[in-house]
């Protein structure tokens, strides 16, 4: 059994298109388990319910942002230790340092290339293949 | 009133909420999408063109730079006040504007459509396709949308006269 088999990860988007973009390369990588959230509020009701190995999450949504469903997850018993990675259109210093000191895994600048998402997530939960 | 002039290039976009602001752009086979809330009266335009080649390991996931661009946009129009239910959007470009194989006006065109379907966003109306290329002029605190035609992009042995005529016609106001 492989990383692939077992691995659960949670996209976070309120753009239908968007998360369906980071969805399908997510298939194409053989992830099986995959989850989605429109928005932070949604994704941290459904963690709860059922948490997930790495959550990708988009940074400007509405209501919840990014930020703040880092910030709620990582203030969690439970979910503390969920991987995030945070997907922004605008990967400047500022977003990154508050980011880091969110606790974040890591920062993908969109628009991001499968192989770019591959790495990404190998840098939090190992070698997927 | 003063007129500020945003012009866009492709892979750009603006948002503006300011009056007597206009965006434009030039499209051949880009497609432009024009954005525009009623309400708070905002608007922005993007220009985006969708690679033709597929991604190195195979898959075709070009469509991700004009979903990058469509979000920047609605994201843009979302943190000036405006709301996705009030949103009206207005399509232009995607012409057929070289002799080539593959034509990357209609890819352009079907992903915008397909986008805007699937955000469940409201088209009010669309120039889409065609040979020849647009000039775009869109009022972002109005919503009005303006195009004018420019040339034939394929050489086509036409008497001038006739080109000439074609592009007087070919002025269209959108509304």
């Amino acid at each position: 059994m492989s990383v692939l088999d077992v691995l659960r990860i949670m996209v976070v988007d309120d753009h239908i298109s968007s998360r369906m973009v980071t969805v399908e390369a997510l298939q194409q990588m053989g992830v099986k388990h995959i989850s989605v959230a429109k928005d932070g509020r949604e994704a941290f009701t459904k963690l709860n319910a059922e948490p997930v190995h790495l959550a990708i999450s988009d940074l400007y949504m509405p209501d919840i942002d990014g930020f703040q469903l880092l910030r709620a997850i990582r203030a969690h018993p439970k979910l503390g230790k969920t991987g995030f990675i945070i997907l922004t259109g605008r990967k400047d210093a500022t977003v990154v340092q508050n980011a880091v000191k969110l606790g974040v895994n890591n920062v993908i600048a969109k628009p991001f290339t499968p192989d770019v998402l591959k790495k990404s997530i190998e840098s939090v939960v190992g070698r997927l293949n | 009133m003063t007129i500020n002039k945003i012009p866009i290039v492709q892979g750009d976009f603006a948002v503006s909420d300011v009056e007597g602001t206009v965006i434009s752009t030039v499209l051949g086979s880009c497609v432009a999408a024009c954005i525009y809330d009623p309400l708070t009266r905002v608007g922005g335009m993007n220009h985006f063109l969708l690679p033709g080649n597929p991604d190195r390991d195979g898959s075709d996931q070009s469509r991700r730079y004009g979903v990058y661009l469509m979000e920047m946009l609605l994201n843009g129009l979302f943190q000036k006040g405006a709301a996705r239910s009030r949103l009206q959007v207005k399509l232009f470009g995607g012409a057929r504007v070289l002799d080539a194989r593959s034509d990357a006006g209609a890819k352009n065109s079907e992903f915008a459509k397909n986008f805007v379907i699937n955000e469940g966003l409201m088209l009010v109306s669309s120039s889409l396709g065609g040979p020849q290329g647009r000039r775009i002029e869109f009022e972002p605190c109005t919503g009005k949308a303006r195009q004018k035609f420019i040339g034939t992009a394929v050489p086509e042995p036409e008497p001038k006269k006739i080109s000439r005529e074609l592009e007087s016609v070919g002025d269209v106001d959108f509304f």
